[in-house]
């Protein structure tokens, strides 16, 4: 009599045979493929294990799947690898930009979970819609790659450029994806699957007022500074003259003293992006500091310290910003 | 493979990207997850084949069936075919998240037979994208995550706190071999630019990748940059259609672009409203050289070289737009690759949602 069971060989999951006759064919097929013909058998291995036969994965055996154990060309057992009820644990933590308002050619958004989730699944689960509820179509960019940070607990979500930038097709016939004073609400659903395979705790949403167009260069010489004394640990405070993208600002800032290297402390991104500020380690010395900016750092619409997102040619107030693309403010502190 | 620098070793890919044939049956895989490429000798055990076209109904039930899975957690990410052999390789991811596996699959031009390819204890290469910043990068404490994330790390008597696994991220989209560098496309996850990165191969230690900014103009007026999605060499390799996510089909000679200079390519053609480019491949007819491209709303759009050559840049915004081209009745078509001088190879989604593999007769394009 033959029996099939889950089980596991030398720490590895198996399906375990007994009873199988010696030198019987055995081999396993997905229950899914089973009416296709000629379908090549489950990648695996056959162990002998106290007297039966364990059948082992290749590359494991997927929850929810049903598999069949052939036996000399006949289907012998049928088995289901159970799915796991796990708890929905992983959540929205924060929707950025964190702007009560963006400007219509908003590029980009980040979605921050709580925990690594699934690839492949942003396209359906998250969206826009307007005021009333109805979803905004076409208006993110569908990428096969989704783009995710290294451990996939943050996404990042372009709005179609094809749609944004003036001169396109696409924007000359369909148009931006957002309109000035219609408001609308990023929503994240909670089918969105965890890595685990789990859904959200629960859907998430933005809203979001919509102004005019941003198309200036980022311009660190339109920031305000507000000075720490020396001595102390307050910390230098840096006004943007808009919101800048949250990602890029985590990295694109530094306060250096030259000759003496890196200030080290704790940066803060300030309410809506639209701030930055650094609290030493160490009191600041008196002297001269320089604040860094990667040419990269974009605000909101995808302009940047080097160039604007879509630059008007001959018109020059877009015009780039050429060679050295990085900039740099200097301050003194007494 | 002295001659590469390839060593034994493992790779252990973490997610299936693209796919790219090199030097002597030397396959460059992508591995986005983990921020690198890995340049693996498959060992390929299959005779020279001939013409003969090469066709494989339901491919990823096959993939699937193999794997052990439903067809639903099968995703072909690319595909690659063996320049002697014409086995098609496949870049397969199986299921997702925590369950996911990144698997090399080799289907069998003989017998459509399909398996799956080692890469341990195969002669390899890795090299990491450059984006992720190096321990000692003194700019480190400017990769502090938001909040409280990442670990602090002692540098010199400092201080630092930092991500390991830095957020920022590129997501590799095409590549090719030309010439002994290897060409990657991509996007960040963060700032919006249209780099090309030129690696030479064998790979180096030099951190610092030959990165190559492409801008293109919308019709006379805008001048704009965008990530190249998928993009293809020709005219042995000193030409490259680039097509962008914001879907203009852009012309660049090669030989032209000198890092850290600003390079403008010249817009040929647009693909048009809610569309996507996917892939693109060339192919000789008569002497002749086309290229094809792959997108997400219409059929296959074929261009002749010739008529790149003398194409002016746009100037207006209309539809059909840019050189002479012909939308072939072949749709859903998502990758190619040359299969031998008389086909073209295509994985084509059919109408039940199934992938199959076609041969597309280049006499008949």
């Amino acid at each position: 009599m033959l029996h099939v069971s889950w089980s596991t060989v030398r720490g590895t999951r198996c399906m375990r045979l007994e009873g199988v006759p010696s030198g019987a064919a055995v081999r396993v097929m997905t229950a899914a493929t089973r009416d296709a013909v000629g379908l090549p058998a489950m990648a695996g291995t056959l162990v002998a294990d106290s007297g039966d036969i364990c059948f082992v994965g290749r590359y494991g055996f997927v929850d929810g799947t049903t598999y069949l154990v052939e036996v000399d060309g006949t289907v012998a057992a049928v088995l289901e690898r159970p799915r796991v009820e796990r708890e929905r644990t992983t959540e929205v933590e924060s929707i950025r930009p964190t702007a009560r308002e963006v400007p219509r050619n908003l590029l980009r958004f980040y979605v921050l979970f709580s925990a690594p989730m699934s690839e492949g699944f942003s396209a359906q689960h998250v969206r826009l819609v307007d005021d009333a509820g109805d979803p905004i179509e076409e208006a993110l960019l569908s990428l096969e790659h989704e783009l995710w940070d290294a451990d996939r607990s943050r996404l990042t979500v372009l709005l179609d450029p094809a749609r944004i930038k003036r001169g396109l097709v696409t924007h000359s016939s369909i148009g931006y994806p957002l309109r000035s004073a219609e408001p609308f609400t990023v929503v994240v659903d909670e089918a969105f699957l965890d890595a685990r395979g789990v859904p959200l705790h629960g859907s998430a949403r933005r809203r979001y007022g919509v102004g005019g167009d941003e198309r200036r260069r980022v311009d660190p010489e339109q920031w305000t500074m507000t000075l720490p004394s020396a001595g102390t640990l307050d910390p230098l405070i840096v006004g943007f003259d808009r919101p800048l993208d949250a990602g890029l600002l985590a990295r694109c800032l530094r306060v250096v003293r030259p000759g003496d290297g890196t200030v080290d402390g704790d940066m803060e991104i300030g309410v809506e992006e639209r701030s930055w500020r650094l609290a030493p380690k160490q009191e600041w010395e008196p002297g001269r500091y320089e604040l860094l900016v990667d040419g990269i750092l974009e605000d909101v619409a995808g302009n940047s310290v080097r160039r604007v997102f879509e630059r008007e040619l001959g018109a020059p107030d877009t015009a780039d910003v050429p060679a050295a693309h990085d900039a740099r403010l200097t301050f003194t502190l007494a | 493979m002295g001659e590469y620098g390839l060593l034994v070793g493992k790779a252990d890919i973490r997610s299936a990207g693209p796919i790219a044939f090199g030097p002597e049956g030397i396959l460059f895989l992508a591995d986005n997850a983990a921020a690198r490429i890995v340049a693996a000798q498959v060992n390929d055990p299959g005779p020279q084949a001939d013409q003969e076209p090469f066709d494989v109904e339901q491919v990823d039930l096959s993939v699937a069936s193999y794997l052990g899975c439903d067809p639903d957690d099968v995703a072909i990410r690319d595909l690659a075919v063996h320049p002697t052999s014409q086995n098609v390789y496949l870049s397969v991811q199986r299921g997702y998240g925590d369950e996911g596996r990144a698997v090399l699959v080799r289907v069998n031009r003989l017998d459509a037979s399909v398996a799956d390819v080692s890469l341990d204890g195969v002669p390899m290469a890795e090299t990491a994208l450059a984006d992720a910043p190096a321990e000692d990068d003194e700019r480190l404490d400017v990769t502090l995550p938001m909040d409280d994330e990442g670990e602090e790390l002692q540098v010199g008597e400092r201080t630092i706190r930092i991500l390991r696994r830095p957020i920022r991220t590129s997501t590799i989209t095409d590549m090719a071999y030309v010439d002994g560098h290897l060409l990657v496309a991509g996007l960040s996850n963060e700032e919006f630019s249209s780099k090309l990165r030129r690696i030479p191969f064998p790979f180096t230690d030099q951190v610092a990748h030959n990165n190559l900014e492409i801008f293109h103009v919308s019709h006379g007026k805008w001048e704009t940059a965008a990530p190249i999605r998928a993009f293809v060499p020709y005219e042995g390799g000193r030409s490259i259609l680039a097509s962008y996510t914001c879907t203009p089909v852009v012309h660049f000679p090669l030989a032209d672009l000198v890092p850290g200079t600003k390079t403008v390519g010249r817009t040929v053609a647009e693909l048009g409203p809610v569309n996507q480019p996917l892939d693109m491949v060339s192919f000789e007819r008569d002497d002749e050289e086309y290229l094809l491209v792959a997108n997400s709303a219409h059929g296959l759009v074929k261009i002749a070289c010739r008529d790149i050559d003398r194409q002016a840049a746009l100037t207006q915004p209309k539809e059909p737009v840019g050189v002479p081209r012909e939308l072939e009745d072949l749709r859903g078509i998502v990758r190619l690759g040359n299969l031998n001088g008389g086909h073209v190879l295509a994985l084509q989604v059919g109408d039940g949602g199934r992938y199959h593999l076609r041969s597309l007769k280049t006499a008949s394009l």
